[in-house]
């Protein structure tokens, strides 16, 4: 079951990238994020970690931030990129 | 989405900080990125990039030379009311192109034909102070008595709006340029600051399109509606939507129509400057009288980069299809999205109500804030100079663009004055020759 999905997963991702949509929607997504200010915060966050710590490794850091990145995005953002998502699809679902 | 081109070894579990693979990293992706940009020049491509590599002239030259670093701090003391000045000579010291300017020596004060109140000698001098090496912080007091005889407006003790201040001593350092004029100047001022914003007015009846464009040194932003209405937060994004959107003319003279129609008016920004300003309109002067006046609280989110291409001429016109008018020298190619994005580097804020506040600054060398207070001098964070209430932000291109396959000015007008110095001399030999002739047959 999971290899059905994956397949189908990257059969779509491969025809977002052709068509232009993926780096469309990616791009609307690093706009966004940096309005928002979640990639300066993130940024901040990161660097001021790093240099609070005795010894910092990229892996402690990346599981420690991990978890703030993801739920540090506002949901305004996530919803929007949701439904350009969802909008692809839909055009994908009728051929 | 990697675009860092950082290099991860998995064996350390640590990034690989290596200059030499940072460099051939920037080369390699400058280089892809000439390749595949069109032109608008001759139908050439882009110049290819050639790093600075010294000649054995240079290297003579440069024998003995002491390196010092290339960024300099110093607090600025408050001679009475004067932190709106020392704010906006904060944002000069940290400016790369005006430290660039006045650090190779571009005018030198001690070479300087006036005698007083050479605004560009106040810039020197300033940049001289900052990299003195001495940490402790000064006085600017030549520069504030110069700013206060270069405009009455400025003088005196009371607080002044730094804004004002700003386009005030870019002014007075333009006027005392060598070599500056009133159209398409390349001072240091306007080879810095200016761009040009384009009016598009466009009569709903007929639908023909007037084009207009005015020169500006900053862009001044509205924290109100049309209405009157403030919002509680704005962004620096949401506040250029609203400056390019386009506006409603109940009245215009349409001369296609002879007549009085309805119009719309949209502001782009034609030409960007490699230091875009923003101000926030936060005062607003109830009366001529700056003490009935009040200031917008609301807050401003900026961020550490934005790209600006969607607010250009260019990239709004293509967005809506149309064509610009006269288009003979208009390339609907808009060039690759690097050279739109620009990086923060200064922050002035102002704390406190119109008159009896007070004005500090952020600014960053590289990856490092500092927050300035007059003479107390902080190490900052990204995070507390976003967080702080902003009036003016300061942002630098992070990839400047030249005109391709050109000598440069300076060298060129070196060349003429060798060629001129050589002229003067044979002259000079051939007045000496005839002396000596007119001496000779004096004596048969």
């Amino acid at each position: 079951m999971p290899d059905a999905r994956d397949a189908l997963y990257a059969q779509i991702q491969r025809r977002m990238v052709n068509s232009g949509d993926w780096d469309r929607i990616s791009e609307a997504l690093e706009a966004k994020l940096n309005e928002s200010g979640w990639i300066d915060s993130l940024h901040d966050s990161s660097k001021e970690t790093a240099r609070a710590g005795e010894s910092v490794s990229v892996g402690t850091l990346l599981e420690s931030l991990g978890s703030q990145a993801a739920s540090s995005v506002s949901p305004k953002v996530k919803e929007e990129i949701i439904q350009m998502i969802r909008q692809y699809l839909d055009t994908q679902l009728d051929k | 989405m990697s675009s860092s081109g950082s290099v991860f070894c998995n064996g350390c579990g640590d990034f690989v900080y290596n200059s030499d693979a940072l460099f051939a990293h920037s080369r390699a992706a400058l280089a892809y990125q000439e390749k595949h940009t069109q032109f608008q020049v001759a139908k050439k491509g882009r110049e290819p990039f050639k790093p600075w590599i010294p000649n054995s002239k240079d290297t003579e030259a440069l024998e003995g030379a002491i390196a010092i670093p290339c960024q300099g701090r110093r607090g600025l003391l408050n001679l009475g009311q004067t932190c709106y000045l020392n704010v906006i000579l904060q944002s000069f010291v940290a400016n790369p192109l005006l430290r660039n300017y006045f650090l190779s020596d571009k005018h030198n004060t001690k070479l300087c034909s006036k005698t007083k109140d050479c605004g560009c000698c106040e810039m020197d001098k300033l940049f001289s102070e900052v990299y003195s090496g001495n940490e402790a912080p000064f006085g600017p007091i030549s520069f504030l008595s110069t700013t206060w005889r270069a405009s009455s407006d400025l003088a005196g003790y009371s607080q002044q709006d730094a804004h004002e201040c700003f386009i005030s001593t870019l002014n007075h350092v333009h006027a005392t340029s060598r070599g500056s004029t009133k159209l398409s100047c390349i001072c240091v001022v306007h080879s810095t600051f200016d761009g040009l914003l384009q009016s598009d007015v466009k009569c709903e009846r007929c639908g023909n399109v007037t084009t207009t464009t005015d020169p500006m040194l900053d862009i001044s932003l509205d924290l109100k509606s049309k209405g009157g209405e403030v919002g509680q937060e704005y962004t620096l994004a949401s506040c250029l939507r609203r400056f390019t959107h386009p506006e409603k003319l109940s009245a215009y003279n349409c001369v296609k129509c002879s007549k009085t129609t309805p119009a719309s008016k949209r502001l782009s920004i034609r030409k960007l400057p490699p230091v875009l300003s923003f101000q926030f309109k936060r005062f607003e002067h109830k009366t001529a009288d700056h003490s009935t006046a009040h200031k917008i609280e609301s807050s401003v989110r900026f961020p550490a980069s934005i790209n600006m291409a969607e607010y250009t001429t260019l990239v709004m016109n293509a967005r809506n299809g149309k064509d610009e008018k006269g288009g003979s020298e208009q390339h609907p190619y808009p060039g690759p999205p690097a050279l739109y994005d620009y990086d923060l580097f200064s922050v002035v804020c102002h704390d406190g109500h119109i008159d009896n506040g007070h004005y500090t600054c952020f600014t960053r060398h590289q990856d490092e804030w500092y927050y300035f207070d007059d003479d107390k001098v902080t190490h900052s964070t990204l995070g507390k100079c976003l967080r702080s209430q902003a009036y003016m932000c300061f942002y630098v291109k992070r990839n400047l663009d030249y005109k391709p396959y050109m000598t440069p000015s300076y060298i060129v007008a070196r060349e003429a004055e060798a060629v001129k110095e050589k002229e003067r001399e044979k002259e000079k030999e051939a007045a000496l020759m005839r002396e000596v002739e007119d001496a000779l047959l004096a004596t048969v």
